[in-house]
């Protein structure tokens, strides 16, 4: 089966970055522009894996994650998100609020593989 | 937005907009500095150039903005006040930027140097780059290690999306891993969440990587999870001291219940010292590390793998034979066809149950090492028996042969090495006397040459006594008195029924059985034996064995009405029966082949064909090993893959076929047995000689 | 000689030779037309021959030379009941060459007589019973014992 990844970020070229790696190895992407358009597309239901920055306008990726997990269909469900090497605190942030694995920026393609089949299986 | 494809262009337009807005909330600052929106603003479109610009190669850039970033993050903060000195450095800092991103070889270093002391001024803190650490996997692979590794996920690990068995199957991904499930934290069925994970596991992995590569795999969770990495000893420990080192239990309380000499593991668990679970794992760790040891001993390395069932492999051979015997139909049918695309498909699904065919045989295939490894305590035991002083070496352990052929290699094995020991090497005195080493040699090898593996046993003792052989033969009226043969030949002789030439019967060989069934079973494997034999240097014997029992490649062959098939590898060349040999149909059955005479056998005549012969009758050569033999047949038919199919009991007297295969008609066509073809072809011996 | 299993069997009944023969269904596991044989030469005419049962090869035998029968060209009724019987422990699949296959019924086990011991002109350890359906003598043959006799 397919696997749907939901990449949210409010830089286009990370998303077409992201989307061009993952739909290359065989998933397909669903992008949202920040955390307000991941909901509404988190809720349309079948996506396997969350991928999403942490600094966007109007929702962040902390309080993204939050309201995921609050819903019943998205527990258990991975969320990865995109850090840098000096957010420590913002990474802690997001643990607590419930993400499964982080990739710190800047990453290579295949980093980002890597942590997609670590969290969703091969 | 763009629909370019280029993320590097992408990146330039997005970085393009970005810097605007970074002007533009630059500049409202200047008029509303306490604007919270306006800094959000600033701060996330540097930061965003940051992180983008380093992965679009951009790294230049994402350094001198990671310092500007960093200001406003303390701005953000409350730590300093947008001020309009930081203002103007932002603002030229961004046409820095721009610079940076446009046209980032002719940028002026020095204003980039001027535009980060500025800012340090401002931020109070140090600049200098940072160094964006990239974490690269150490890839040493050194020699294996045993790792005790348990994991105990927080409970809420499910939830937040960790699925612990994925980490196991990393795990096990790494080597070889014995896993046991720790449940000793599960509560009641009616108070079990199932969001929550109540599990634990104890994982002991042996494996080249190392310890930070397991802890990579734990990356994610090692924050929230109950986890301790420790290396193992390689030896197999008893299990009071597996459970010691794990701390699961005192070594006093573990020598204290040696004392009582009860099963130590009952003992520890009724003395409430450890829960039986623990035990559990304990007992697997030492399993593992058990049969690590052993497998080491058996010198064969430790490999990624999976166990199937041998039947599943079967299975698997049946299947791909089935598609090879389709293929072949398919391939029939099409010939006739004028449709080059199904010409072409067809030639596509040759090419793939070809490639599928030789990856089932692969998978079959498996180290002699582990057959090998068998006869070590065997001749131990033996060279006991007997007195003897021997040691058994071996080579080509790591051969493959198909796993079938393994298992029925055993006892001709066993034979040959028990008549090695018994009849070939002396004893110390003798050797001695003999100039010899007092300790005897066994040596095994295995080798593939061509589409055969050859695994000798060779011994350096006496060697086989000719005149002793060729008396026997004689009493057994199994050769005439007198008849001239060639060592190869007499040597044979041992292999016959009822042949023995020990003047004491021993417990373990001499009894005439043994090497007699150690010919029929390599001849049921299509395999051949030579014995070559140095009087008081020893004696080595050769088994050539096909490399698979599924699937060869064969000749097909029309002899009258009836198809057969030959091994394509015993095929030598096939030519035409002149004329003048054709019409002599009695006696001397010899073809001259470039000079040495070769006997052939009329398939015709033998299979009493009731149909009149083509007009010229082709002869096939076969050979094994020094042998040759010509099957004359109507008519080649040429190459065929050839599943073979065992004939049932019912046909076992049947001795010039060893097996049946069927052809892309659905007919099926018999596969000529080569080895009781040339023996039956050395039968017209005599004038061979001659010449 | 006795039969030692003298009770209710569902069997399979075909013609051969003018003689009617009803082996147990159990061992029957295909039931074919005619389809092309592949002669093993150096055989026992018996078993003189290979077929290809689904991918299988399988030997076929023509019970007519163990019965003394005539051989007789095969017609538009002939079939190969295909059955699997134990050769030194390994079950094997052989062809059964049949002038005509008619139904599969319940022969019980009153009906069937034990082979009389004089007046057959077969071997008797070939033969596990006589039975009766109808007016008819159904032959039960020991489909085991001939397989496995010289």
């Amino acid at each position: 089966m397919t696997k749907t990844i939901l990449s949210v970020d409010d830089s286009a070229s990370m998303r077409l970055l992201v989307k061009m790696t993952l739909s290359g190895a065989g998933y397909d992407v669903v992008e949202a522009i920040d955390g307000k358009d991941a909901l509404t597309k988190a809720k349309a239901g079948g996506v396997h894996m969350v991928l999403t920055d942490l600094n966007m306008p109007n929702m962040d990726g902390l309080a993204l994650i939050r309201e995921l997990r609050c819903l019943p269909a998205y527990k258990g469900v991975p969320i990865v998100f995109l850090t840098t090497e000096s957010d420590a605190g913002k990474k802690n942030e997001a643990k607590a609020a419930g993400a499964t694995a982080w990739i710190v920026k800047p990453f290579q393609q295949d980093q980002l593989l890597g942590v997609t089949r670590k969290v969703l299986g091969p | 937005m763009t629909d370019s494809n280029d993320p590097t262009q992408t990146f330039r337009e997005e970085a393009a907009e970005l810097l605007a807005d970074l002007e533009t909330a630059l500049l409202s600052l200047e008029e509303r500095p306490d604007d919270r929106d306006l800094l959000d603003t600033a701060f996330r479109a540097l930061h965003t150039l940051k992180g983008s610009g380093a992965m679009f190669g951009f790294g230049a850039m994402a350094a001198f903005t990671h310092h500007l970033e960093n200001a406003f993050d303390q701005v953000r903060r409350g730590l300093m006040a947008p001020n309009s000195a930081l203002i103007d450095v932002a603002l030229a800092s961004k046409d820095h930027i721009r610079g940076l991103i446009e046209h980032p070889d002719r940028v002026n270093k020095e204003e980039g140097a001027r535009l980060l002391d500025l800012m340090a001024k401002q931020t109070g803190a140090a600049s200098g780059p940072t160094g964006s650490g990239t974490v690269t996997a150490d890839k040493d692979l050194g020699t294996p290690g045993t790792w005790r590794i348990r994991f105990r996920p927080a409970p809420d690990a499910l939830e937040r999306g960790t699925n612990p068995l994925l980490l196991l199957d990393e795990l096990r991904a790494m080597g070889s891993a014995t896993v046991v499930t720790l449940t000793e934290a599960l509560p009641p069925v009616e108070e079990i969440n199932p969001n929550r994970c109540y599990l634990a596991w104890d994982i002991v992995l042996t494996t080249t990587q190392p310890r930070s590569a397991i802890e990579d795999v734990f990356i994610f969770v090692v924050d929230d999870s109950e986890l301790t990495i420790d290396p193992v000893d390689p030896e197999a420990k008893r299990i009071g001291e597996i459970l010691a080192d794990r701390g699961e239990v005192a070594a006093d309380t573990v020598t204290d219940a040696v004392g009582r000499q009860k099963k130590l593991g009952q003992l520890l668990v009724d003395d409430g010292a450890v829960t039986e679970e623990r035990i559990h794992s304990a007992l697997a760790e030492q399993a593992h590390v058990r049969n690590k040891t052993d497998a080491a001993k058996a010198v064969v390395p430790a490999s990624n793998s999976i166990r199937v069932p041998a039947e599943r492999l079967d299975d698997l051979m049946d299947q791909v034979g089935e598609l090879v015997i389709s293929h072949a139909r398919l391939k029939q049918l099409v010939a006739s066809s004028a449709d080059l695309q199904i010409k072409s498909v067809t030639e596509e699904i040759e090419r793939l149950s070809n490639g599928l065919r030789d990856t089932a045989i692969g998978i079959r295939m498996v180290p002699i090492g582990t057959l090998f490894g068998r006869f070590r305590r065997l001749v131990r035991d033996l060279s006991q028996d007997m007195a003897k002083d021997v040691s058994l070496t071996m080579s080509g352990e790591e051969t493959e042969l198909d796993k079938t052929m393994i298992e029925r290699l055993n006892d001709p094995l066993v034979h040959i090495i028990r008549n090695s020991l018994d009849h070939g090497l002396e004893k110390a005195e003798e050797r001695q006397a003999a100039g010899k080493p007092p300790q005897g040699l066994i040596h095994l090898s295995a080798r593939h040459a061509g589409t055969q593996v050859l695994i000798s046993i060779k011994d350096d003792g006496r060697g086989l006594n000719r005149d002793r052989i060729r008396a026997k033969a004689e009493e057994q009226e199994l050769i005439q008195p007198g008849a001239r043969l060639s060592d190869a030949d007499l040597f044979q002789l041992i292999f016959q029924p009822g042949f023995s030439t020990a003047k004491a019967v021993t417990s373990l060989s001499g009894r005439g059985v043994g090497m007699d069934v150690v010919k029929r079973t390599i001849d049921s494997l299509r395999g051949t034996i030579d014995v070559t034999s140095t009087p008081g240097a020893g004696t080595e014997i050769t088994l050539g064995l096909p490399l698979t029992l599924a699937i060869i490649d064969g000749l097909l062959v029309r002899v009258g009405a009836g198809r057969f098939v030959m091994p394509l590898s015993a095929v030598e060349e096939c030519v035409e029966l002149p004329v003048k040999e054709d019409v002599r149909h009695t006696g001397r059955n010899f073809l001259n082949i470039r000079g040495s005479l070769v006997p052939f056998i009329r398939l015709r005549e033998m299979f009493s064909s009731p149909l009149p012969a083509d007009p010229y009758q082709k002869v096939v050569i076969i050979s094994v090993g020094e042998r040759r033999v010509g099957l004359v047949v109507d008519q080649v038919l040429g190459d065929h893959q050839t599943v073979i199919k065992s004939l049932s009991q019912l046909h076992a007297d049947t001795k010039a076929f060893s097996g049946a295969t069927i052809l892309g008609d659905g007919s099926v066509a018999l596969i000529l047995d080569i080895g009781h073809l040339v023996a039956l072809g050395q039968t017209f011996e005599p004038r061979r000689n001659v010449s | 000689m006795a039969v030692n299993d003298n009770q209710t069997f569902e069997a399979l009944t075909f013609a051969l030779g003018g003689e009617i023969f009803a082996i147990n269904a159990n061992l029957v596991r295909e039931i074919l037309d005619m389809i092309p044989q592949t002669e093993v030469p150096g055989s026992r005419p018996f078993v003189g021959g290979l077929i290809n049962v689904r991918g299988k090869v399988v030997p076929l035998a023509d019970l007519r030379i163990k019965f003394d029968m005539k051989q007789t060209p095969p017609t538009i009724d002939s079939r190969i009941v295909v059955v699997e019987i134990p050769l030194d422990g390994e079950p094997t699949m052989v062809g059964l060459l049949t002038d005509k296959v008619y139904e599969v019924t319940e022969i019980g086990g009153a009906s069937i007589e034990d082979t009389p011991d004089i007046g057959m002109r077969w071997r008797p350890d070939f033969i596990k019973g006589i039975g009766k359906r109808r007016d008819e003598f159904i032959v039960i043959p020991n489909i085991e014992r001939i397989f496995t006799s010289e």
